[in-house]
């Protein structure tokens, strides 16, 4: 650590390369903490969070009882114990509640004045976080399983959202209309995410076993379907061609940067895909227990070197290198399945909910001054004395 | 080197190393040439009576090594040099068998020898290994690609080299290949059975390997445990006693 410090005071390394070392020890070190808690609101399991991009202060989390809840992360109590509290929930006494469970939701990508949710009641709701109150529904033919805004966009206010109708449907917030259908697969769409890296790739994944990726700006079909052998027709049987996977495709995640995608799949895979030109890098990581459904939400990390995949499987959290495809760690701590997971970037947190009812917060281990540091940054063996961390470097060893 | 060049992940223990007894995972310079032979040799030739090559499953050299995605490079590379022949099974779309080339050949021509369709099959094997690296043929490539006529294609069928995929296309396969499928399946059921029986679901490696194997079980034991730990089919856990296989739920084969 006192190596990257010095690096940087003089100019030998970027300072960007401190906050990543930083950022990347941190997450290696996520542990299930006793000082955090989050409330616990939802009677039923919890199907989705997501954190707001702009402050990460606030989360949301959506139920299978029809309850959005909203929490304040941020520790404003003096004390290292802190319960994340529900500032606002929309309940069941609420009279424009979801009739049954919450799919998907999302915070506007550009403040928090604003969030969508889509339900199995066939809608999808834009609320205003003031009054807690829709400000626009749409109606669908199917379960909504899914939605996404794009948070990137700035040029149109898109949703996609994936029914049980094969059609993926784009909805204008601006306009309040739903004419543009994109047409092309087959079966239910479990899963939508725009790219983060432009504004018009849209990738969506469907229960017909394909991911398709598409540019919302051209009329005709999609731009590609990605396909696991590369092409190569002669590794599968011949229905299995062009197909991501062995069994249904559940989860969808594109890297910080957009320039690659992963994705899940019932037949126990995870795959990894160069976004630009479909091309399966072959990355294999193994047995990815998955047995849900419905939709998966899994989520990377972001800022760190190398990069991690964080999967729910079964009742634990996997955590995966992403260009390696080793399996770092499983986060045990939930009780019954665990449905989503979502990483707060700025402080390494790692946010879980399942079935049991509770969302847990991963929080990365902070350096205990005089402890052996057996879990932290060392090198060598763990045999060194208590020594003070300002004092602990990357490169010196105590063994000669 | 460069301050550049470093990888941040070098600086950090990325796992924490349990002092356990050392095991039978080869880490570092992954030799996989050698982890196959040494596969190879868990084969039991006497029980085909010799009419079948050596067969490994591309996932038991999972087991030996820890990247998965180096031993699917490896493995690619031995293919593409040809000296290394792969093969989909039918049972399980995944379960991808190897055989050494050179093997491959000599059995194959023993068993064809004195048939009148040796010539087609050596003109086959002849296409075949040192350059092609596919796991299944259509009909135009077979025609114009490799000029064959269609009833050299039936006697190919006949002898085994080539089974049926759908209409117009094939997989290549190991002629008298079904029994090794068949005795295959049944000792992989067999062995998980044994791990599922026993006390709490667990059992020791070393100690399945010393069990009596039921008659269910043609194989040797090490080969199937090789089979079901890179296949994912029971849980290893590293313990101070060794390797620990314990039953993973809800995967009866």
């Amino acid at each position: 650590m006192l190596s990257f410090l010095y690096a940087r005071q003089s100019g030998l390394d970027d300072p960007v390369r401190l906050r990543r070392a930083e950022s990347t020890r941190r997450v290696l070190s996520l542990e299930l903490n006793h000082n955090r808690d989050v409330d616990r609101i939802h009677g039923n399991g919890i199907n989705t969070l997501d954190i707001e991009v702009i402050d990460g202060r606030y989360m949301l989390s959506g139920g299978s009882d029809g309850i959005i809840v909203i929490y304040d992360l941020e520790n404003n109590s003096k004390k290292p114990q802190y319960t994340c509290k529900a500032i606002c929930t929309v309940g069941r006494s609420s009279r424009h509640v979801h009739k049954f469970s919450v799919e998907t939701v999302q915070w506007y990508p550009h403040d928090t004045g604003m969030f969508v949710s889509s339900s199995s009641d066939k809608t999808m709701k834009v609320w205003d976080t003031e009054t807690l109150k829709p400000a626009e529904e749409f109606q669908f033919d199917g379960n909504v399983y899914c939605h996404h805004m794009s948070p990137v966009a700035r040029k149109h206010s898109l949703v996609a959202v994936g029914t049980k109708d094969p059609k993926v449907q784009l909805c204008d917030l601006k306009s309040g209309s739903r004419i543009h259908i994109l047409q092309g697969h087959r079966g239910e769409i479990l899963s939508v995410r725009w790219s983060p890296r432009y504004d018009h790739i849209l990738a969506t994944a469907s229960t017909d076993i394909r991911v398709r990726i598409w540019d919302v700006r051209r009329a005709s079909g999609s731009l590609f379907t990605l396909d696991q052998h590369n092409g190569d027709k002669s590794k599968a049987s011949s229905e299995a061609v062009n197909t991501a996977h062995n069994g249904r495709v559940n989860g969808l995640c594109f890297t910080a940067d957009g320039l690659h995608l992963l994705t899940t799949g019932t037949d126990d895979r995870m795959r990894l895909w160069n976004s630009g030109t479909g091309e399966n890098t072959l990355v294999n990581y193994g047995k990815v227990v998955n047995e849900s459904c419905k939709g998966l939400k899994f989520t990377v990390s972001r800022g760190c070197s190398p990069e991690f995949v964080f999967v729910p499987c079964g009742s634990s959290v996997a955590v995966y290198g992403l260009h390696s495809g080793e399996l770092i760690t499983m986060l045990r701590g939930h009780y019954n399945n665990v449905d989503c997971c979502e990483f707060h970037p700025d402080y390494q947190e790692l946010y879980s909910g399942g079935k049991d009812c509770n969302i847990l917060a991963w929080v990365p281990v902070l350096r205990q001054p005089g402890i052996e540091d057996d879990e932290t940054n060392s090198k060598r063996g763990g045999t060194q004395a208590a020594i003070n961390p300002a004092f602990e470097d990357a490169w010196s060893s105590d063994v000669d | 080197m460069s301050r550049k060049r470093a990888l941040i992940a070098d600086t950090f223990c990325l796992t924490k190393r349990r002092r356990c007894a050392a095991d039978s995972v080869t880490d570092g310079a992954a030799d996989i040439r050698s982890s196959l032979q040494y596969l190879m040799t868990l084969f039991s030739r006497k029980l085909f009576n010799d009419s079948l090559p050596p067969v490994v499953l591309k996932h038991q050299l999972y087991s030996l090594h820890n990247d998965k995605t180096s031993v699917d490079k490896q493995v690619n590379e031995l293919r593409e040099n040809g000296e290394l022949l792969m093969f989909q099974l039918g049972f399980d779309s995944e379960a991808f068998a190897l055989v050494f080339a050179e093997d491959y050949r000599t059995k194959v021509l023993q068993g064809e020898a004195g048939i009148e369709t040796l010539g087609t099959v050596e003109k086959f094997l002849a296409k075949l290994i040192p350059g092609c690296s596919d796991l299944s043929f259509n009909k135009e490539q077979m025609l114009k690609e490799f000029l064959f006529t269609d009833p050299e294609i039936t006697q190919l069928v006949k002898s085994g080299v080539l089974t049926v995929r759908d209409a117009g296309s094939w997989w290549l396969s190991i002629p008298n290949s079904g029994k090794f499928i068949k005795y295959f399946i049944k000792g992989r059921k067999a062995v998980l059975g044994m791990v599922k029986k026993s006390k709490y679901g667990e059992i020791l490696k070393t100690e399945l390997e010393g069990r009596r194997t039921t008659s269910q079980v043609k194989f040797q034991m090490k080969y199937h445990i090789h089979d079901i730990m890179g296949a994912e089919l029971v849980e290893c856990i590293q313990t101070t006693s060794g390797t620990l296989l314990r039953c993973v739920d809800g995967n009866v084969n």
